[in-house]
């Protein structure tokens, strides 16, 4: 079982949602961020003062993908969040050691 | 990597700069005409203005009794008399003479002070409107929101000072002075046109000259403001995509040309007011306070812009059905909404010009009756068709129901206003779905729905429910006797009078011709020119920062420095 993290751009959500679920993921979680990598920001003026703005507005999607759904989410979530441009994000994928759904008490691969 | 925009004019903007530049040469060229001598004094410090030619009855009767000067007129023997016993009476009490003058002082007093009031009033109802377009965008945009609609206000007046008011009230003085205000004499030229058939005005550019007068400068805040809620109403259709440079343009253009020209012609002693006379078609064309004038004006205005600019990105899906994008801020829609009715109570009694006229209660009471009508007509149907009453289509109801009745206010019952303001309600729920749905014309705040629709629908109103107990002599028509009988005023389908509506129904329409048509075939040369849409990265990130440099919310977009 994997953890997939992504940080995408705000804009690429809906894409990044329809492909996930016609890949076969059930369930995401959604979190607003703020980060820079490699775009880093740019400076402004306010009122005759520069103040920079460095972090961008991210999205975090989260899911989590049994092993051999794991290539499928990846796909879906590369060809749904690139645009070409720097600031498109990136994607984590961690271990999962174990998950259980609260209401049933289910664990491992059928709380996915 | 993003370059630092600070305070630098990109160079994709130049051409967006000659054409401001060029568009205001324009205006001072335009403006560049000289009135001369042999013409009535304006009043520049008020001391010459209200006497006892302004001393009235309720009645509307003339203290002093002019001479008369037609002596084939039928009544001229009788006219003659009552002149004579005037001018006898004069003479034997000369004290009593000039009491009348400090009352016909006093009563301009008393309607200046209206008049700028409920002016002041409709200037509040910038606020209004900026807090509910504000509240009906998506959070990136708030600062954008909030700075359209303030540079609205201050472009669009600068326009209209130029040569705005000038156009549209050059010439009032020649077929529809504003007697309340004491008759500002000194506007009486046309540009374009002459007596029956005048097309645009021509004294008193930059406010100086015959326009420098006080009962001028009266009729000049009051006017303002009302060409500033045609001017701002546009930004409720095109937000969240149009560059500020290309904005800009649109307030100038419409301060300068598009509003004073229809308003001219309707107000301005123009060509659409003086077609009782010219053409028997009732008392010419009526518009009270301002539906088409100013509202259908906006709102035709908006479609033309929205429609050239192209919908929202992400608004249409690739399955082209529409995604909703809801309102950041419920709580600023309804408290510019309040806002607007407020202001609303200014708009509507305030176009008697005057407290004299006692008229203005009535007007003050169809106001409220269509906007709570159009509310909860909105409320209900919306109820049914969907589930839930929308707090933002209740908003927009009552505003549908107040620009319907602004039209008709002065010359239909309670009754028909609330019938009016049902109607409104309607029209603005269906419109909005029609915009939305089926002509996918992207229009964040309804504006076309409200404004556009609901300000056509408002002047043809007049045409149906006037019922005749307020307005004789409208235009200056029927001044003795109107349809058989003495006093009676402007009339619509419902009380017998055809002609009347036919003439609203044409001169609500030519009105959506004209601020479409217009709008449509200058901005879309503009917009080939340079595009006035900014560009997808922009419009993602929202316009706060990238056209402002600020964001309205900081905290949630920048973390805060310690």
């Amino acid at each position: 079982m994997k953890r997939v993290d992504a940080i995408i751009r705000p804009h690429q959500l809906e894409d990044v949602k329809s492909r996930l679920t016609k890949a076969g993921v059930e369930g995401i979680t959604v979190s607003d961020v703020r980060g820079f990598g490699r775009q880093k920001g740019h400076s402004e003026v306010y009122r005759g003062t520069e103040y920079a703005v460095e972090f961008l507005p991210k999205i975090q999607v989260t899911i989590l993908a049994s092993d051999d759904l794991l290539p499928k989410v990846l796909e879906a979530i590369t060809e749904g969040a690139r645009t070409g441009k720097i600031g498109d994000g990136k994607i984590f994928v961690t271990a999962l050691e174990e998950v259980i759904r609260i209401r049933t008490g289910d664990r491992g691969d059928a709380a996915i | 990597m993003r370059q630092n925009t600070a305070n630098r004019f990109r160079p994709e903007d130049r051409p967006f700069k000659r054409l401001t530049i060029f568009f205001a040469a324009v205006i001072v060229a335009g403006s560049l005409r000289v009135c001369l001598a042999d013409e009535p004094k304006p009043d520049p410090a008020g001391i010459a203005t209200g006497d006892k030619t302004t001393a009235m009855d309720a009645g509307g009767n003339s203290f002093v009794v002019t001479e008369p000067t037609d002596k084939n007129d039928p009544d001229f023997a009788a006219k003659k008399k009552a002149f004579d016993e005037y001018q006898a009476a004069a003479a034997k009490e000369p004290l009593a003479v000039k009491l009348a003058d400090s009352v016909g002082h006093v009563r301009v007093a008393t309607n200046f002070a209206w008049t700028l009031n409920t002016g002041y009033l409709v200037l509040f109802m910038q606020a209004g409107f900026a807090l509910l377009t504000c509240g009906l965008v998506r959070k990136k945009n708030a600062a954008h929101l909030m700075m359209l609609n303030f540079a609205a206000y201050v472009f669009a007046f600068l326009a209209y000072y130029a040569v705005g008011y000038a156009f549209q009230f050059g010439a009032v003085a020649v077929n529809a002075a504003p007697t309340n205000l004491g008759g500002v004499p000194a506007l009486n030229k046309f540009l374009i046109g002459s007596g029956s058939w005048g097309f645009l005005g021509g004294h008193g550019f930059f406010l100086s000259g015959p326009a420098y007068d006080a009962g001028s400068n009266c009729l000049t805040l009051f006017e303002v403001v009302f060409m500033e809620t045609a001017g701002y109403i546009i930004v409720g259709a095109i937000c969240e995509r149009i560059t500020f440079w290309a904005f800009l343009l649109c307030e100038l253009f419409i301060g300068a040309i598009l509003y004073p020209v229809f308003g001219c012609w309707v107000w301005g002693g123009g060509w659409m007011s003086q077609l009782g006379s010219t053409m028997n078609l009732g008392h010419g064309y009526v518009d009270f306070a301002g539906s088409t004038v100013v509202h259908a004006v906006g709102g035709f205005c908006a479609l033309a812009l929205a429609v050239i600019l192209g919908p929202r990105l992400g608004k249409y899906g690739p399955d082209v059905k529409p995604r909703a994008f809801p309102a950041h801020n419920i709580v600023f829609v309804v408290t510019g909404t309040f806002i607007l009715l407020f202001g609303w109570m200014g708009f509507n009694p305030g176009s008697t010009l005057g407290a004299t006229d006692l008229r203005i209660s009535v007007i003050a009471v169809n106001t409220n009756l269509a906007a709570i009508a159009g509310s909860a007509a909105a409320m209900l149907l919306w109820y049914f068709m969907f589930g839930k009453p929308d707090v933002t289509m209740a908003c927009n109801g009552m505003l549908a129901g107040l620009v319907a009745i602004t039209a008709p206010c002065a010359f239909v019952s309670p009754t028909s206003a609330t019938v009016i303001g049902v109607v409104a309600g309607v029209i603005v729920c269906l419109g909005v779905l029609f915009f939305e749905r089926v002509a996918k014309v992207d229009d964040p705040c309804g504006a076309i729905s409200v404004h556009g629709l609901c300000g056509w629908f408002g002047a043809v109103s007049v045409g149906i429910f006037a019922d005749g107990t307020y307005g004789s002599g409208w235009n200056g028509v029927g001044a003795n006797s109107y349809l058989g009988h003495a006093g009676q005023g402007v009339t619509g389908l419902l009380y017998g009078d055809t002609r009347q509506f036919l003439m609203q129904l044409s001169g609500a329409t030519l009105c959506a011709v004209w601020a479409f048509g217009a709008t449509f075939v200058v901005f879309t040369v503009v917009n080939k020119i340079k595009s006035m849409r900014v560009s997808p990265e922009v419009e993602e990130e929202g316009l706060d920062v990238p056209e402002f440099g600020m964001s309205a919310y900081p905290e949630e977009t920048t973390l805060a420095e310690i």
